[in-house]
């Protein structure tokens, strides 16, 4: 058990930038995950933290122990990759028990502990067979018993999950976090997989192109993006550009981070009532961001419920079962809405004007909305 | 000869139910003869070695060439075992390092070096013997100890050592070390309980093509032996030279051939299907 802490902790391979800057303070206890798409840096992240790649530059510290010039057998660390890599000539007991046997612990020390890691992650009696004989969530789970048993202060993960199949990745991202709480150790988590990182996380930190684009919890990234690329990397999101009209209201909260301001902003030709955590004036361009789901039909008398109503005509819709999606042009631009599976049949293509209902738009400004695509990041 | 045998055996019957002689059944034929002429001109002369191998005086059958082998070429058995197993030794302590270095470390000039390290593949015999004369001769006055004679062996057979180290640890993810590292083993553990065990299949090929080699090896021998050392392949030479070929000689023969085989089978037998398969996965 253990904080961890990174100080500007940078790798540059050549004229290639890999992690620029990376600052990050993980509680004792808690789960936090690196969250991006491919080369955006998040593994090279976790490999520094295990010690299995050196930083160009930067500190990173376990408590107030400075780790960064120890290899990773000197860290305590417990490293989950993407494959298990059980050692294949291994019985699973000689696997669990290998971090222990290396550091000259007692034969019958080790063995008890092993019978205990093998009940803790359910496999009790597995302990004779060879990797290979077992399925590949099994072998994962003895992967997960193996770090433990070393009883290490932080547990990295590597898209532990990645080549799993899809009702294995489920069971097996709760059993991670189970076994994360109940032996209460410290957590950095790296995927791909938005859901997973919703699913256990305590804490998110968003990652692209070797920076970091925001850190918080699930509704902070998922309702205020700061970024446009939190904006469209996270789900789907509709992105109106537009200019600041008028501020409505700037509250005064002491935190600044939890401050709201409120403004009217003018997208061709509508007139949307926007929020932001972020002050703006009268001029500025921004981006204002509308989740699919956040947007209503509306039926007659029901305007007053919402703050924003705007009139379209249906082009598309379609069924995805438990919802349906409809594109909908308003103005000159097309939304995405997402309405119950249900809705779908009282409404049709072509069927005429419906009108949508929505509250306030989060707006961030328009700099901060020009990102890097995913596909254009270097590998 | 018993696969070629039952692949007879089981397309006679299938092609025997068509009329007249298909395309496919003079090809049949054609890769059959091919198969048994092969095994004629390969396997022949090793039968009427051993044919001549067991004719005694006055051509009766004799197993008693072989107890001559055990008794009167017994040293010459012995030195060549001795020469090989220090061979071996020398060349696993060389190659494991080396193979390791060339798979898991960049440096500069690698390729050039490991073309280098494995150039005695391509050189002849005779002038490996030749250079090595000269140099143990001159610089180092190795000539006369068995020493001479198994670093020379060692530098003629080093490639064939280290190229299915090289290819075994090419073949072995990352990923093993790194998760023994990470659970807090040194290198040399993670080599000796992780590394070691997983390139095994290599380590036995590299063992078993040296030994073959060395073993039966004259040309360099010839070279660079001490007077007192004669090794099996130098004594048949030397016997087939001055008295002619005899049923003892033919006898030694077939012991170091025999020798060779039992060396391929051991291989096979303990490591056969895992590096068959290429991987150290069971």
């Amino acid at each position: 058990m253990s904080t961890v802490r990174l100080a500007a902790v940078t790798k540059h391979y050549g004229q290639t930038v890999a992690v620029e800057e990376f600052d990050l303070d993980v509680a004792d206890g808690e789960l936090v995950t690196l969250l991006g798409p491919s080369g955006c840096g998040k593994t090279t992240t976790l490999r520094m933290i295990a010690g299995l790649i050196e930083p160009t530059n930067g500190r990173i510290f376990f408590d107030a122990e400075d780790v960064t010039d120890l290899p990773p057998r000197k860290r305590n660390i417990g490293f989950v990759f993407q494959t298990p890599a059980l050692f294949p000539h291994l019985s699973v007991a000689d696997n669990i028990g290998f971090g222990l046997s290396v550091k000259g612990r007692k034969k019958d020390a080790i063995a008890a502990r092993v019978e205990e890691m093998l009940a803790l992650v359910g496999l009790a009696g597995y302990g004779p067979r060879l990797p290979a004989q077992m399925s590949g969530g099994q072998q994962q789970r003895v992967a997960l018993a193996r770090v433990l048993a070393t009883d290490p202060r932080v547990l990295l993960f590597d898209e532990p999950l990645s080549a799993l199949d899809r009702n294995l990745r489920d069971t097996l991202k709760y059993s991670i976090l189970d076994l994360q709480r109940r032996t209460a150790k410290t957590a950095i988590y790296v995927t791909h997989d938005q859901s997973e990182a919703f699913a256990i996380s305590d804490r998110i930190v968003v990652m692209n192109a070797g920076r970091v684009e925001q850190i918080g919890s699930q509704t902070d990234i998922y309702l205020r993006p700061r970024t446009g690329f939190v904006a469209e990397f996270i789900g789907a999101n509709n992105a109106l550009r537009g200019t600041v009209a008028a501020v409505e209201s700037s509250d005064a909260t002491a935190d600044p981070a939890a401050r709201e301001h409120r403004f009217l902003v003018t997208s061709g030709e509508l007139s949307l009532h926007c929020r932001s955590r972020l002050p703006a004036t009268v001029g500025d361009a921004v981006v204002a961001y509308l989740r699919p789901e956040e947007l209503a039909v509306v039926e007659d008398g029901d305007e007053t419920a919402y703050r924003n109503v705007v009139e379209g005509d249906i082009e598309r819709v379609i069924f995805e079962g438990p919802t349906a999606q409809l594109r909908v042009r308003v103005a000159d631009r097309e939304l995405r809405v997402d309405v119950g599976g249900s809705r779908r049949l009282t409404l049709s293509e072509g069927r005429g004007r419906v009108r949508l209902g929505f509250n306030d738009l989060n707006v961030i400004p328009a700099e901060a909305a020009v990102r890097v695509h995913p596909d254009e990041v270097p590998a | 000869m018993s696969a070629a045998g039952s692949t007879t055996a089981t397309a006679a019957p299938r092609s025997a139910r068509r009329r007249g002689p298909s395309p496919r059944r003079l090809v049949d034929i054609v890769s059959h003869g091919y198969i048994w002429l092969c095994l004629f001109v390969f396997v022949t002369p090793f039968a009427a070695l051993l044919g001549y191998s067991l004719t005694g005086p006055g051509g009766t059958y004799a197993i008693q060439n072989f107890q001559y082998v055990l008794g009167s070429f017994g040293e010459n058995l012995f030195w060549s075992f001795r020469v090989s197993a220090l061979t071996l030794i020398i060349d696993l302590l060389a190659a494991l390092p080396a193979a390791y270095a060339i798979v898991r470390y960049p440096f500069p000039g690698k390729r050039a070096i490991f073309s280098a390290l494995t150039l005695p593949l391509y050189v002849p015999g005779a002038v490996i013997g030749l250079s090595l004369l000269l140099t143990y001769n001159f610089t180092y006055h190795l000539t006369t100890s068995i020493w001479g004679l198994v670093l020379a062996m060692a530098v003629g057979t080093f490639p064939l050592m280290l190229s299915p180290i090289v290819v075994a640890l090419k073949d072995l993810p990352l990923v093993f070390e790194e998760a023994s590292e990470c659970l807090g083993a040194t290198r040399w553990q993670t080599f000796r309980k992780i590394v070691f065990p997983l390139i095994g299949p290599g380590v036995s090929a590299g063992l078993m093509l040296s030994f073959i080699i060395v073993f039966n090896e004259y040309l360099v021998t010839l070279f660079v032996h001490p007077s007192d050392i004669t090794t099996a392949p130098l004594r048949v030479f030397n016997l087939v030279r001055t008295a002619g070929l005899a049923p003892t000689t033919a006898a030694l023969a077939v012991t170091m051939q025999l020798i060779s085989f039992a060396a391929v089978l051991l291989f096979f037998r303990v490591f056969g299907t895992r590096y068959l398969k290429g991987t150290y996965l069971l």
